[in-house]
């Protein structure tokens, strides 16, 4: 089946990214395509490049990060909440004089056209913190 | 094609939610999906009319319920029992919805293709 997936929420202090992350590495071991995840209101924060969690602690921002460099998923962040919230894309910052190095590796910025393409063409899309 | 559905079951105003909740609304109609909204529970108190959210700094939510029609959103749903419960009538309300009971609008949730709430 392929699936895509939507993260409301910001990390740590809500258990969506965590729960959402379990449940991408249920669905690939039992044979699912993850096709991408949307990141989308407070969700932004899971991209945040200069997030620095404790070292006996999950660091879910590069956890984020390897499953796209070990599995290939698409990890979106929504450009207007990213705006919004203070987590500007490279080009932009640069152009209105902002903090340049935001995004965490792994991630891109784009528009709300890629969660309805993935929507649109996935069997589930399933969304976590709401 | 497939059929969205869309559930805003807390108030607007307040934080940007909503607000952004619309956005996926109105994209998935710019990308010609069927889209259904519902309004539900505390939802139902951003359709009445007259909101002054300006009052707070916040953007007024009631223009973008005005232009679901140009966006081909037809599906406009109230649940009956929430407005009952808050003692609003339909004319009371910002835009034209169709008043459904629990049961009706479960058998419409039923049929769709993906549920959203925010």
């Amino acid at each position: 089946m392929k699936i895509s997936i939507q993260i409301n929420a910001s990390p740590y202090q809500h258990q969506a990214a965590d729960t959402a992350w379990h449940f991408i590495q249920a669905a690939m071991a039992s044979g699912h395509e993850v096709y991408r995840v949307f990141f989308y209101h407070d969700g932004i924060y899971n991209a945040c490049r200069d997030s620095r969690p404790p070292g006996d602690e999950r660091d879910i921002v590069k956890r984020w990060g390897e499953l796209h460099s070990n599995n290939g998923v698409d990890l979106v962040v929504c450009v207007s909440s990213a705006q919004r919230r203070g987590l500007l894309e490279q080009s932009v910052a640069k152009k209105v004089g902002g903090y340049e190095r935001a995004l965490a590796n792994g991630f891109r910025i784009a528009g709300l056209g890629l969660l309805m393409e993935a929507i649109i063409d996935s069997d589930r899309h399933i969304t976590f913190g709401a | 094609m497939k059929t969205l559905f869309f559930i805003i079951d807390k108030a607007m105003h307040g934080n940007v939610c909503a607000q952004e909740f619309f956005d996926i609304a109105l994209m998935a109609a710019a990308f010609d999906q069927k889209v259904v909204l519902l309004f539900e529970a505390d939802g139902v108190n951003a359709l009445v009319k007259n909101q002054q959210p300006e009052a707070l700094q916040l953007k007024n939510i009631t223009p973008i319920l005005n232009a679901l029609e140009i966006y081909d959103i037809k599906e406009v749903l109230v649940e009956k029992e929430s407005m009952e419960a808050r003692g609003l009538a339909e004319r009371q309300l910002a835009i034209a919805v169709k008043v459904k009971s629990r049961r009706e609008i479960q058998r419409q949730i039923n049929s769709a293709d993906h549920i959203f709430s925010f």
